[in-house]
């Protein structure tokens, strides 16, 4: 059952790309448990590391209850804080990575199971050893992993697995990640504004009919429905967000004095298009995607895509309540699917 | 020999005549406009799917026995006198509209036509046929044609950012039961569900999968769409959407400079790793800077990584086999 395994090892210098055709036999691909086209290369090595300042450990629990508000229990995968064992501990959405620019950090991947997940830290750029890109780098599958990266630009980033990533990371298996400057916390970029407090608007949705499929589902072929997201749920930073629930989460809704400088990290999380509206407050854009636009520009509301990044400062000059809507867009009938709510209440 | 039976065989060579021999859009400046001519076919045939199954196509072909889907792209410069034939050999009505800028007129079946038009402002267009909505563009019938600055040849638009070297992304999403029923004449009456993605006509393939590494079939390692450059070769990608569902463009390695939205140039130039490509005709033009990842350690000169889209669904094929969808690869060389 390792074949796969062995084969990579015979990999051209150059060759990440340049695995020999033949696939695993008749599935192609090979890998354990019926999964095809996944690599668990465990005997690589990342042969880049150095003596870190930072070390994430992260495991995985792939039964993560999530009590929606109609009372349904959806079941979400995700990564736990420390490595180790299959015995839960795992949260919706993973435990945060916070880090400062310019330190070199370790995420080191411990999956103790068979089956296969990566890390790709989104937006951070590291050497191909480090990006974490399943089937074609390295899954992580009874074994652990050692990604190495050096943050060069203080902004807002994710985590996420990229193993069959259409279902893993709509599972659940993603966490915030969060670049410093050497300013520390409370300062945007380098040289950049300051702010006193943040909110995190993580928006997702979920078709739990995808939650009833295995890891490796349609690895190897038949239609299990990957191609089609309808969601039955809508999500904020890990919390059912149609209804009231999100408007009163902390770190994602709050109140607030008035001349509070309020940072929102808004991530669009899922894989339909989204249209966040500010609810009456004007934000200012300083950064997207961890990097700091030439011109910062005023905003009421912004469209984004599966992936993008928007760090908004919100200036809080006036008295009143805020509610902040997120819709989730159907990518090809631009139909509003659902929508969360959070709420900034200025005093 | 049609791509589909090229598909079918999928081994390396037999088609290589139909892609054209180099991946990069090969441009050199010259002083004068010119008078650029191509002909192109309306073809149909069917094309394999990466799960086996036969769908339904139509193209603007470099041949009366091809099926091109994209159409060949298209390098003119500014003030270039264009000079397309059209040689239907299908029997139903086609045109050859690049919006704001030509429009062929009905172009029935087994009939040749001839439009002409200067090249204009400087840009990323897209050709397709809208003589019956969206459904011939939607079948295969479109492609790309990039409009240099007249006298540049490392520019997007007078004063641009500059570039070395430029490439087309044009990408696609096949719901079979539209084709099938555009295919027997009749307007399609489900609902638009995509089940096959493409980027410039081909499939990604992962490592051992059949046809995986082969330029002709995967899309991973197809010239016209994996990026190859040096530490500094600042590589221009013409992005455009032929099909309906929106997309995330998302590249790993670098983040993208992004130029013009919807043919707009944008008042700024932000730094991307994600960008929101609009489903019927949306337009990106971007450079893929080729620098040193920047958050790589020790500082990382060659390798290789992704760029597919964020929107996931789009990865898959037929429903399941994930990594046989609209991505390619990025070599640091
Ligand atoms: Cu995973
Ligand atoms: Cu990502």
């Amino acid at each position: 059952m390792f074949n796969v395994l062995e084969k990579s090892l015979n990999r051209p210098a150059m060759g990440m790309r340049s695995r020999d055709g033949g696939g695993g036999g008749g599935g192609g691909g090979g890998g354990m448990g019926g999964a095809c086209y996944v690599y668990p290369e465990n005997l690589i090595t990342n042969p880049n590391l150095v003596s870190p300042d930072v070390v994430y450990q992260r495991g995985i629990d792939m039964d993560i209850p999530m009590t929606m508000d109609d009372g349904n229990v959806v079941t979400m995968w995700g990564f736990t804080d420390g490595g180790g064992g299959m015995g839960g501990g795992g949260t919706f959405p993973s435990p945060a990575m916070r880090v400062r620019q310019g330190q070199i950090v370790h995420t080191v991947l411990d999956v103790n199971m068979m089956w296969a997940h990566t890390i790709h830290h989104h937006g951070i750029e590291p050497h191909y050893y480090s990006d974490g890109v399943g089937h074609i780098t390295w899954d992580v599958q009874g074994a652990s992993y050692t990604y190495q990266w050096r943050p060069a630009h203080a902004g807002t980033y994710f985590y996420h697995c990229h193993t069959n990533t259409v279902l893993h990371a709509e599972m659940g298996m993603y966490g915030a990640l969060i670049v410093d400057p050497p300013e520390g916390i409370g300062t945007l970029y380098s040289g950049g504004p300051t702010y006193d407090t943040e909110l995190f608007w993580v928006v997702d949705e979920i078709d739990s009919n995808w939650h009833r499929l295995a890891w490796d589902a349609g690895t190897c072929g038949g239609n299990v429905g990957l191609h089609s997201l309808n969601p039955d749920y809508f999500i904020i930073t890990g919390v059912d967000g149609s209804g009231s629930t999100a408007m009163n989460a902390a770190a994602i809704s709050g109140t607030f004095q008035r001349g509070t400088k309020v940072l929102a990290r808004y991530i669009c999380a899922g894989y339909h298009p989204q249209r966040i509206r500010f609810g009456g407050l004007t934000g200012t854009v300083h950064i997207s995607d961890g990097r700091v636009l030439p011109n910062a520009i005023q905003a009421t509301e912004l469209r984004a895509h599966s992936g993008e990044r928007y760090d908004v400062i919100f200036d809080l000059d006036t008295r009143g309540e805020y509610i902040i809507e997120t819709d989730i867009i159907h990518w090809v009938s631009g139909e509003v699917l659902g929508t969360t709510r959070s709420r900034i209440t200025v005093i | 020999m049609k791509r589909r039976d090229f598909l079918k065989v999928g081994s390396a060579g037999i088609a290589s005549a139909l892609v054209g021999t180099t991946g990069l859009i090969s441009w050199s400046r010259r002083a004068h406009a010119a008078t650029i001519s191509k002909t192109f076919y309306i073809t149909d045939g069917t094309i394999t799917m990466p799960d086996g199954a036969d769908v339904y196509f139509r193209g603007y072909s470099s041949s009366a026995n091809g099926l091109d889907v994209p159409g060949e792209q298209l390098v003119v410069q500014e003030g270039d006198t264009v000079r397309i034939t059209l040689v239907n050999t299908l029997n139903t009505t086609h045109n050859f509209v690049i919006d704001g800028v030509v429009d062929s007129g009905a172009i029935g079946g087994g009939q040749s036509k001839t439009v002409e038009f200067v090249a204009g402002n400087a840009g990323t267009y897209m050709y397709h046929d809208d003589r019956n909505g969206e459904y011939n563009r939607l079948l295969g019938m479109h492609g790309g044609m990039a409009v240099m600055p007249a006298g540049s040849s490392d520019e997007l638009y007078s004063g641009s950012p500059t570039f070395v070297q430029q490439y087309f992304w044009i990408f696609h999403d096949i719901d079979p039961d539209w084709h099938n029923a555009l295919r027997n004449g009749s307007t399609p009456s489900s609902q638009y569900e995509p089940m096959y993605f493409t980027l410039n006509g081909l499939f990604a393939r992962p490592p051992g999968a059949p046809g995986a590494m082969d330029p002709e079939v995967d899309a991973m390692v197809d010239p016209r769409s994996a990026l190859h450059g040096h530490v500094g070769d600042r590589t221009l990608v013409r992005i455009l959407n032929a099909g309906k569902a929106a997309q995330s463009v998302h590249t790993h390695g670098n983040h993208m400079e992004w130029l013009t939205e919807n043919g707009q140039i944008r008042p700024d130039v932000w730094k991307k790793d994600c960008l929101y490509l609009d489903g019927n005709m949306g337009a990106l033009d971007v450079i893929y800077p080729f620098e040193v990842p920047p958050d790589s350690w020790p500082p990382a000169t060659k390798g290789a990584y992704p760029m597919h889209l964020h929107s996931e669904m789009s990865q898959t094929a037929g429903g399941g086999l994930y990594m046989f969808g609209a991505l390619t690869d990025i070599y640091f060389e």
